[in-house]
């Protein structure tokens, strides 16, 4: 028993952190909004560090070190599709989950072509070119992906794509508690700083409480699809729901704890909690993650202490 | 990374299960009954554990125990709880007074107490919180007099009233702490083994949503206690607290028994299981997810402690987790029961465990320091910068 990130993990991801924060941190998100063209610096960085020759299919220490990268990558919202990019095919083709009913993704504008499938298993394609993005506050980068060829996509692919995108929410939660711990620690209010108010540190230890544990399952959910593969199917869909509920939880706290400032961009958690929102609800949200998940669970079982259906 | 406990884990694991089911009737939900039978059940379950190695697996060899390892302890942990504690009332000297014995007790008392604990032959109860004392247990105001000196030397008299008290009704030994001199706040608590049937000790059972005898007041009228019955050293006793309160807090794997009945629930329902609203069963995956996350919580403070380290944010951390996922899961469960969740007893959906699940669960975020205290442990360690 061991839930440490190999030290190799540990060293990518520690790499990655300090070239993002040289980008800009999450100031490159909130440039690239009005500059859409910051984004191809990414590109360059991620070629530095060695992430576009990473695989995180060959073995479980390059799973983790891509996992961790991406918790980095979410920790500064970093504005490129980072998990999809990870799981390439051999032509250098991003992976990602869609949903069932529209073929939209984020930063759909970065790759001209894309590896696409359902979450359900059901459906797979290969995409040529982009749609205009939404342009919108919570999806400036989303965008349909046209001319869908049948193709058969890993399922497993979609499924390690979905893995990085919650260690992805993981770094962006970690990072809002992060902002909230030190927001709470400097604004005075009542001639004392609000982190002595009970009521504001019982947010914050809940809110750190929820991080701590999606933390601890996103490690689980590594080891498990490393073990497994596609038989991880309930793990990596328990893991997203985790996260998505996570993030709705933490997010709204550290906003909440940021007061007036939560919504506005000059503060990172603003630009955190929208430049997320693609990820919360692409290729689903929670409660059809919920259902999906419940589908999983009743097929293949769910990995515990006890054997699901048994009886007393 | 390896989430894995290994081979040794599962075999143990099955071990105790077999010897479980051998021992306990379907209807078994724990010692805290009107059924005098249950006691007597749980207590020769401890003499078998004892007989076979297992009651005290985790203890050091030189104590008398196996020896095994703290995954060996959270699998018996696991294990226990799961299945209603079929050790009934003697976890608690198992899984802290031992421990606590060992730290801090001298020879002669580790010598006296540790095999009678080992042997499943002893029920301890503790007496630490207070009307006026609790969650701010340095606030207790249960004193000890010494006679014959400031020492001591010839015993202790001690006057004071307890509350919440577990197995008092059933124990044999109490570890108590009491004020000794004036000093204020952590000063001056010490600790005192005393045998419950002392002159001047009175147990009152508390009715209670929980099972009968299980919560009690414990007046100590003039109750005298003999020189040797310090453990550690005068005033020393919050160190003694802090040892007990660590263990307490990661030593009950409520997730287990969550997850136990979260995995019976289904076949119990069959065949309208299947009918129950859709919302029902994505709110048993979610409560399945949550009883995984708490335990992934309570076993990063167990490897923590394999490490060395003294995890006591990582252990506030779990517990809330585990707290507040012994709650979700009650309810849970509940509304899969709908109207029947009301029934107890051997006629009432899984004999009635659902329903002692859910009474159990709603002190589960008081007992053993209640979850406030936890998250000013937590927030306090995030305000000064370490991680959680």
């Amino acid at each position: 028993m061991n839930p440490v990130l190999p030290e190799e993990a540990v060293q990518v991801a520690e790499a990655a952190r300090r070239a993002f924060a040289d980008l800009g941190g999450v100031e490159l998100a909130r440039h690239s909004e009005t500059d859409p063209k910051q984004r191809e610096k990414i590109v360059v960085v991620l070629s530095q560090l060695g992430l576009d020759a990473l695989d995180p299919r060959t073995d479980p220490i390059s799973l983790a070190a891509a996992a961790a990268s991406c918790a980095e990558a979410g920790r500064v919202a970093l504005p490129y599709p980072l998990a999809a990019s990870l799981v390439r095919d051999s032509d250098g083709r991003p992976t990602v989950a869609v949903p069932n009913s529209q073929v939209r993704v984020d930063h759909a504008d970065l790759f001209t072509q894309w590896r696409v499938g359902t979450l359900d298993g059901g459906s797979s394609f290969v995409a040529s070119g982009a749609g205009q993005a939404l342009g919108t506050r919570l999806g400036p980068f989303v965008g349909p992906l046209n001319d869908l060829r049948p193709t058969e996509v890993n399922f497993g692919d979609i499924l390690c794509q979905q893995l990085l995108v919650s260690w992805t929410l993981l770094g962006a939660l970690e990072n809002a508690v992060s902002l909230a711990t030190f927001h709470v620690n400097s604004r005075i209010q009542f001639g004392k700083p609000i982190a002595t108010f009970q009521a504001v540190q019982f947010q914050l230890a809940d809110a750190a409480v929820i991080v701590a544990g999606l933390r601890e399952l996103a490690g689980f959910t590594l080891w498990r699809f490393s073990s497994v593969g596609e038989a991880a199917r309930a793990d990596v869909l328990a893991l997203r729901l985790h996260a998505l509920e996570s993030a709705r939880a933490v997010f709204r706290t550290c906003q909440q704890l940021h007061g007036a400032a939560g919504v506005c961009d000059e503060y990172d958690i603003s630009i955190l909690t929208r430049m997320m929102q693609p990820a919360l609800r692409l290729p689903a949200g929670i409660e059809q993650t919920a259902e999906l998940l419940t589908d999983a669970v009743t097929m293949d079982g769910f990995v515990g202490l006890f054997p699901l259906g048994g009886r007393a | 990374m390896d989430f894995d406990l290994g081979d040794g884990a599962a075999d143990l694991r099955l071990r105790l299960r077999g010897l479980i089911q051998e021992n306990f009737g379907p209807n078994f939900l724990g010692a805290f009954t009107t059924n005098p039978s249950d006691l007597e059940d749980t207590n020769n379950f401890c003499r078998l554990l004892a007989s076979e190695g297992l009651l005290t697996l985790a203890w050091p060899k030189e104590f008398g125990g196996g020896g095994g390892s703290l995954w060996d302890q959270t699998v018996v942990r696991e294990e226990m709880w799961a299945h209603h504690e079929p050790r009934g009332a003697q976890y608690m000297g198992l899984n802290w007074v031992g421990p606590a014995l060992m730290a801090y007790g001298s020879d002669a008392q580790k010598a006296f107490h540790l095999p009678l604990i080992a042997a499943g032959d002893v029920i301890w109860c503790q007496g630490f919180s207070e009307p006026e004392a609790g969650s701010d247990l340095a606030s207790l105001r249960t004193r000890a007099e010494p006679v014959g000196g400031a020492h001591g030397d010839e015993g202790w008299i001690i006057n004071g009233q307890k509350i919440w008290t577990s197995y008092a009704g059933m124990a044999q030994w109490c570890i108590i702490a009491a004020r000794v001199g004036g000093g204020e706040r952590h000063e001056g608590i010490t600790m005192f083994l005393v045998p419950m049937d002392s002159p001047g000790i009175e147990v009152r059972p508390i009715r209670s949503m929980l099972g009968p005898h299980h919560l009690n007041e414990v007046f100590f009228n003039d109750v005298f206690a003999t020189p040797d019955s310090v453990l550690g050293e005068i005033g020393g006793g919050w160190s003694v607290i802090k040892t007990a309160l660590a263990h307490e807090r990661v030593g009950i794997a409520r997730y287990a028994r969550c997850e136990r009945l979260l995995s019976l629930i289904g076949a119990e329902l069959a065949p309208h299981w299947q009918d129950l609203p859709a919302n029902l069963h994505t709110a048993w995956v979610r409560a399945l997810v949550q009883v995984r996350v708490a335990r992934l919580l309570a076993y990063r403070t167990v490897h923590a402690q394999e490490r060395g380290e003294v995890p006591d944010v990582a252990a506030s951390a779990a517990r809330i987790a585990v707290t507040q996922c012994d709650q979700s899961v009650a309810e849970v469960l509940f509304s899969a029961l709908d109207h029947r969740s009301l029934e107890a007893g051997s006629n009432a959906p899984l004999r009635g465990a659902v329903e002692d699940h859910w009474r159990y669960a709603q002190a589960a975020t008081v007992a053993s320091g209640t979850i406030e205290v936890q998250r000013m442990i937590v927030a306090k360690a995030l305000l000064r910068g370490e991680s959680v």
